[in-house]
């Protein structure tokens, strides 16, 4: 009895463990899959983050010298409003974290879009009256700007980036 | 007839840490605890003063483990391979034969600690947060994309000391379990009962060049604080 069933339940496993292999490659290859149009917006948004992250260093740096460089605040405020600009539009449907690309932005952009994209117009707004202070030239204005605009990026960032 | 019978029930003690030794090492338990948690809050400019601290204590513990008490020179304590194999082979075996300080394997414990702290502190110098925003005194000299990768180097570091952290504590509850040897209180009050046949040796450190040793720690640290300039 138990002789005869033994060889029944190996082949049910076998059954099993061949869809679940199945499923799994499957689910392995369509996520190790992103189309190249959202590989190429994720590469491209990161890439631009990492412009206003240096953008950001730089103006903190010289914000702490004693003779800070103009020039070098105003090419950071213009280089870091040029790369915010084209952030709206490198958050395609499918480029979240199910895409399979190595991303931190988080679901919930897709799901509060309306949120996610008012965040976005709020960094414009503050990056624009950064370039202004910047051109401005005076040291305390620009000091102010670039903690609203720093708030601004940690505001966004604690509601739709992964805290990693 | 009575002295005999007097020493023989009564635990004779020795003194094995010197207090400059065991400040450090309490502080250094405080100041990592507050690191983390500073970190974890994003208080940044309480953990980079946290993290000045250490690294004042850090160089001092260097400082001391030249200029200290016996047992807190390196010299003393930094044995080579022989002495550990020697040592670890026989850590089981009881009774337990108690360390004039450090024990060969403990030491290279110590060094190993001492050395990711070290590394723990020497990337967050240079460390840049992901908005540009927050950064280590010394992150000007380097570019944002060289401050991330500090910023990274920094974060898996803590998970190294976390695990020479938890493999410190193991070793303190094996003797205490094993060998019933209490290693902790020594390391509060400073001495140690004696095995009946040890003989007492006496610790002996100068308070100046303690005193030395702060100023030097302090001086360093308030120089990398402000990015070593001047």
């Amino acid at each position: 009895m138990t002789r005869s069933k033994a060889p029944k339940f190996t082949q049910i496993g076998l059954v099993v463990a061949a869809a679940v292999t199945a499923l799994v490659t499957a689910g392995t290859l369509a996520a190790a899959a992103p189309s190249p149009a959202v590989k190429t917006a994720i590469a491209t948004r990161q890439a631009n983050f990492k412009k206003m992250g240096a953008a950001m260093k730089t103006l903190n740096e010289q914000l702490k010298a004693d003779a800070p460089n103009k020039a070098a605040m105003a090419g950071a405020a213009k280089a870091l409003l040029a790369a915010a600009r084209a952030q709206p539009k490198l958050f395609p449907a499918g480029s979240g974290p199910s895409s399979g690309v190595k991303t931190e932005a988080l679901a919930n952009i897709w799901t509060d879009r309306a949120t996610f994209d008012g965040q976005m117009t709020k960094l414009l707004g503050e990056a624009n009256k950064l370039v202004g202070a910047t051109s401005g030239g005076n040291a305390d204005a620009i000091r102010a700007q670039y903690k609203a605009t720093g708030a601004s990026c940690s505001s966004c960032h604690r509601q739709f980036r992964a805290d990693t | 007839m009575t002295d005999t019978a007097a020493s023989a029930s009564a635990p004779r003690f020795a003194r094995i840490w010197d207090a400059p030794v065991r400040l450090f090492h309490w502080l250094l338990v405080a100041l990592i605890a507050f690191s983390w948690w500073s970190g974890e809050q994003h208080e940044m400019d309480w953990h980079r003063l946290s993290g000045y601290s250490i690294l004042a204590l850090l160089v001092f513990r260097l400082f001391w483990g030249f200029a200290g008490s016996r047992t807190a020179r390196f010299a003393q304590f930094v044995r080579g391979p022989g002495a550990v194999l020697a040592y670890a082979r026989n850590i089981g075996r009881r009774p337990y034969a108690g360390s004039d300080g450090h024990n060969a394997l403990g030491g290279w414990s110590v060094i190993l600690l001492l050395a990711a702290i070290a590394a723990m502190v020497t990337a967050g110098l240079f460390a840049v947060d992901v908005d540009g925003l927050e950064s280590g005194p010394l992150a000007d000299y380097v570019s944002f994309d060289q401050g991330r990768a500090a910023a990274e180097v920094h974060e898996a570091m803590f998970n190294v000391l976390l695990a020479l952290i938890a493999l410190h504590v193991l070793a303190i509850l094996f003797y205490l379990v094993w060998h019933r040897r209490n290693l902790i209180r020594p390391m509060v009050s400073g001495r140690r009962a004696l095995d009946a046949t040890e003989a007492a040796s006496d610790l002996r450190w100068s308070p100046w060049k303690a005193a030395l040793g702060v100023v030097l720690a302090a001086a360093c640290a308030y120089a990398v604080s402000q990015g070593l300039r001047f």
